[in-house]
């Protein structure tokens, strides 16, 4: 084989970074790089390339001497171990997002973005990692360009591993980003997709709200005006927060290149600052905000804390005030009770004098959402909101059945929710199920007969039983208060307290397991979803009554056995 | 937008049970050992079924208490609809579970047969030869009435069915995630897929369509398998129990067939298998039983030599669980 087949590869990619370079010459550097020095082409790649840049005048970074620290030179993120430093890697920079933050009293300039290793494959040999610049080096880390990083170092947090670029770190170029930006994070995506994570987004939507608002700065030194509103598309909605004006208006269709997905509580928001690009776009087939805002109605099986602007109708099931003296002195009345359309149940709180009956449908208008014992519910401001509906918008529904039916699998994925059915295996029975014992203050259990806040305290006996429900992909506590354990187990909390005194209570546990484990069963109650997984707050239990044989035909069907 | 791995910032939950045959879960010899202190650790089987622990049940087979210096642990077998056998162990720091086990332990040494359903943390030991032995760890326990049995049958079907759906959608497919991910490859399975595919040569997926087979039909048809299973007098359990007997409980698992005739005494295989082990904390237990094995001896006979040798002529010492050494 001769010299020019043999580094063909090589020299084209070279050809590609400097167009001017002579083929020859290119192939005989190789070839020097191979017999003089021993080192095969692909690692020369980056010497040749340099040493033509530079005889054609092309700019580049000067390295400086290396330093004496012990460096680890890696070529693949997964070599990398969580609390290495000095680490010498070769990536492409996708994204480069800068922002100012607050790092020990000081406003800094830092940035964060995504880098992929093996930057001379194509892109799905490349994994993707996180990074942060703390060193401002902003100029040699253009999105789209092939650096070379050396004394970064690898930040692991939350099992999660990211590359920290800091003052110290040296980024040298080896291929320059151009306006090129992959095709890929150029599309603008649809607003359902963008909310799916964090990170750098293009947009093409609608502004359906915007209105200026001001952020008072913690610290006492002063405020910042903002603009709010929101974003829609035929997909969905999402509320954006814009640090700069928005020289836009209601009812505009925007393109918007560089903005960021964040998150604010449970909710994605568009982040906008001085990088993010947003530009009219003219599309007639772009649905008019007179359907985009009735198309982004929620149900409430969607409601997620920290929601805004939300529309929905429900029914009310009950209705109750309260009044209570506020931190001024004043007398305040607050309203609320238990709602419910087709997809679930929740709480309504009302700041407004409004009294519905129970059957009343209400639309409500700019509600928002918030977090009560760990359930979404919705609150309103003001009477304007609201309006009671004289036609039902669907059949009356009965409170007592309604019980909406989804997959464990759906359920540990969504966000909470109340009134909701759902089946799975229990394939644990938690040892502390049975006799506990309460604070009378708060109601928190009691260690060795202490309460966390109240100390010492004669404790309140309650029933409760715990378990850990499955279907093979995801799982759920499953927790049972007194009267649905009663129901399950057959017995009173009287009855099992007997039990344990005489038999004990690994004996109880053990008699549980002995009616419960491995067996299917079926769960009406509310859900509770954090980040530690997924919790499921019983008001029945009951066994899966569905036969054995059903199932088993139903698994024929529905995979094609041929028995 | 690729982002996803942007949100991945939770702490390890709990992982969910799987449904798994025994014979997928025994053919399995790759583990995934995790790498931090809490990271789970995995089997990975053929059919990319990622077990970290699992959800199995079927008729006790093999029940015994063996005492060790802090406690008594206790290992047994259950065999399932694939005639495949699960094995288990109960450690002696699972008191908790002690009482039960001993009840348990008393009926099947009064002869009862009986169904169990158990969830069991996945655990193996390597030879010193490098095979991968595979076994769980009990976590929690019952006997079971036979319905509660066919409905994990039917459910390990239906989870099975899903594997060998991926397993043959995964074919055509690159073995990176997004190729598995547009071939259908369920997202739960793709991790496992992709190390399985790396890991395991060819192989022939119908042999695990059996036990599928096996399942469905015993939930849709007379349960008399069932019934022969956990009687008594069943052909396999005699076998099983007449310890000189290269029985087919164990010929699932090739390791423990006997190759040739037994070749001389079974204690001086052990003997010096001890002795010529290596490792200065002793030689693992389950290296012994292979030598014994690849020797022509059968399992049990091997087991029943090991604990001889320990207990009763006391040559041998287990200074450490399931390690041995010659006592001198």
């Amino acid at each position: 084989m001769s010299d020019d087949d043999k580094y063909a590869t090589q020299v084209a990619l070279v050809k590609e970074e400097c167009k001017d370079a002579d083929v020859g010459e290119i192939t005989e550097e190789f070839r020097r790089y191979e017999n003089e020095f021993l080192i095969p082409p692909n690692d020369a790649l980056r010497s040749v390339i340099r040493k033509f840049q530079a005889a054609s005048g092309q700019e580049m970074t000067t390295i400086s001497p290396t330093q004496t620290r012990i460096e680890k030179k890696v070529d693949r993120f997964s070599d990398l171990g969580s609390d290495d430093k000095n680490v010498t890697i070769e990536v492409a920079v996708v994204t480069y997002v800068p922002r100012v933050q607050m790092v020990r009293g000081e406003e800094k300039q830092i940035a964060f973005g995504w880098i992929e290793d093996n930057p001379w494959e194509s892109n799905d040999k490349r994994e993707r990692w996180d990074f942060k610049d703390w060193g401002a080096h902003s100029e040699n880390l253009a999105p789209n360009s092939v650096v070379r990083l050396e004394g970064v170092s690898v930040n692991e947090w939350n099992d999660k591993r990211s590359i920290n670029i800091n003052r110290g770190s040296r980024v040298t170029v080896l291929r320059e980003g151009g306006p090129a930006v992959p095709t890929l994070s150029d599309e603008p995506v649809t607003i359902e997709k963008a909310s799916e994570n964090e990170g750098y987004v293009n947009l093409l939507a609608r502004i359906i709200s915007l209105k200026p608002d001001i952020i008072v700065k913690k610290d006492g030194s002063g405020s910042l005006d903002i603009f709010r509103g929101t974003f829609a598309d035929s997909s969905g909605k999402i509320s954006f927060l814009s640090w700069v004006p928005i020289n836009h208006e209601v009812g505009d269709l925007v393109k918007v290149e560089g903005a960021m997905i964040r998150k604010f509580r449970e909710t994605p928001e568009v982040n906008i600052n001085d990088r993010t690009k947003i530009e009219k776009y003219h599309d007639n087939n772009f649905a008019s905000i007179e359907e985009l805002s009735k198309a982004t109605t929620s149900k409430i099986g969607d409601l997620r804390n920290g929601m805004k602007d939300i529309i929905t109708t429900v029914q009310v099931e009950s209705w109750q005030s309260r009044s209570f003296t506020n931190s001024e002195g004043e007398e305040k009345i607050v309203r609320s009770g238990d709602v419910m359309d087709p997809t679930g149940r929740c709480r309504l709180t009302a700041w407004c004098d409004m009294n519905p009956k129970p059957g009343d449908f209400l639309h409500l208008t700019g509600a928002r959402v918030q977090f009560w014992q760990g359930s979404p519910d919705l609150v309103v401001d003001n009477i304007d909101q609201i309006s009671n509906l004289t036609d039902a918008p669907w059949e009356a529904i009965d409170p007592e059945q309604h019980w909406v039916e989804i997959e464990l699998s759906d359920l540990v994925n969504s966000g909470s929710r109340r009134g909701i059915k759902t089946r799975g295996t229990i394939v644990a029975v938690r040892p502390d199920s049975g006799i506990i014992e309460r604070c009378p203050e708060c109601r928190r259990i009691l260690r060795d007969s202490n309460c966390l806040d109240h100390g010492a305290q004669h404790g309140v006996e309650d029933l409760r039983l715990k378990f850990v429900i499955d279907n093979g992909i995801h799982n759920a506590s499953l927790i049972l208060a007194k009267e649905p354990s009663e129901e399950f187990l057959g017995m009173s909390q009287e009855m099992v307290k007997e039990k344990i005194s005489q038999r004990g209570k690994e004996d109880f546990v053990s008699e549980v397991r002995g009616k419960s484990l491995a067996r299917k069963v079926v769960i009406n109650g509310r859900s509770l979803v954090d980040e530690q997984g997924a919790m499921i707050l019983a008001e029945d239990v009951n066994f899966d009554s569905v036969s054995n044989e059903d199932t088993a035909n139903i698994v024929v069907k529905e995979w094609g056995v041929l028995l | 937008m690729g982002g996803a791995s942007m949100m991945n910032q939770t702490r390890a939950r709990r992982q969910s049970a799987i449904r798994i045959f025994a014979q997928e879960y025994s053919d399995a010899n790759l583990p995934l050992e995790g790498v931090g202190e809490y990271d789970p650790s995995f089997i990975i089987t053929k059919l990319g079924a990622k077990v970290n622990r699992a959800i199995f049940g079927g008729v006790i087979d093999r029940f015994e208490r063996r005492e060790g210096d802090n406690g008594p642990n206790y290992n047994g077998h259950l065999r399932d609809a694939t005639g495949g056998i699960h094995r288990f162990q109960i450690a002696q720091f699972q008191p908790e579970l002690h009482a039960d086990a001993e009840e348990l332990l008393a009926r099947f040494e009064s002869g009862d047969r009986y169904l169990m359903m158990m969830i069991g943390r996945a655990r193996w030991f390597e030879s010193d030869d490098g095979g991968i032995f595979t076994s769980f760890r009990a976590e929690e326990f019952c006997i079971v009435e036979r319905p509660v049995y066919v409905n994990w049958l039917v459910e390990t079907s239906e989870a099975t069915l899903r594997r060998l759906a991926a397993y043959s959608a995964s074919l055509g497919s690159d073995n990176n995630s997004e190729a598995l991910k547009s071939a259908g490859v369920p997202l739960d399975l793709i991790e496992g897929m992709i190390l399985a595919k790396g890991h395991y040569s060819d192989f022939d997926p119908e042999s695990y369509k059996v036990g599928v087979l096996q399942g469905l039909s015993m939930a849709l048809n007379s349960n008399s398998e069932i019934d022969n299973m956990i009687s008594p007098s069943g052909n396999d359990i005699e076998k099983d129990n007449s310890l000189n007997t290269f029985s087919s409980p164990e010929s699932e698992n090739k390791s423990d067939v006997p190759k040739s005739e037994p070749k001389g005494d079974v204690e001086d295989v052990i003997l010096n298998a001890v002795r010529n082990s290596s490792s200065p904390d002793g030689i693992p237990y389950d290296s012994i039983v292979l030598s014994c094995v690849e020797a022509g001896f059968s399992r049990e006979l091997s087991e029943d030599a090991i604990e001889d040798l320990r207990d009763i002529k006391c040559q041998i010492i287990e200074p450490r669980f399931g390690f041995f050494q010659i006592l001198d």
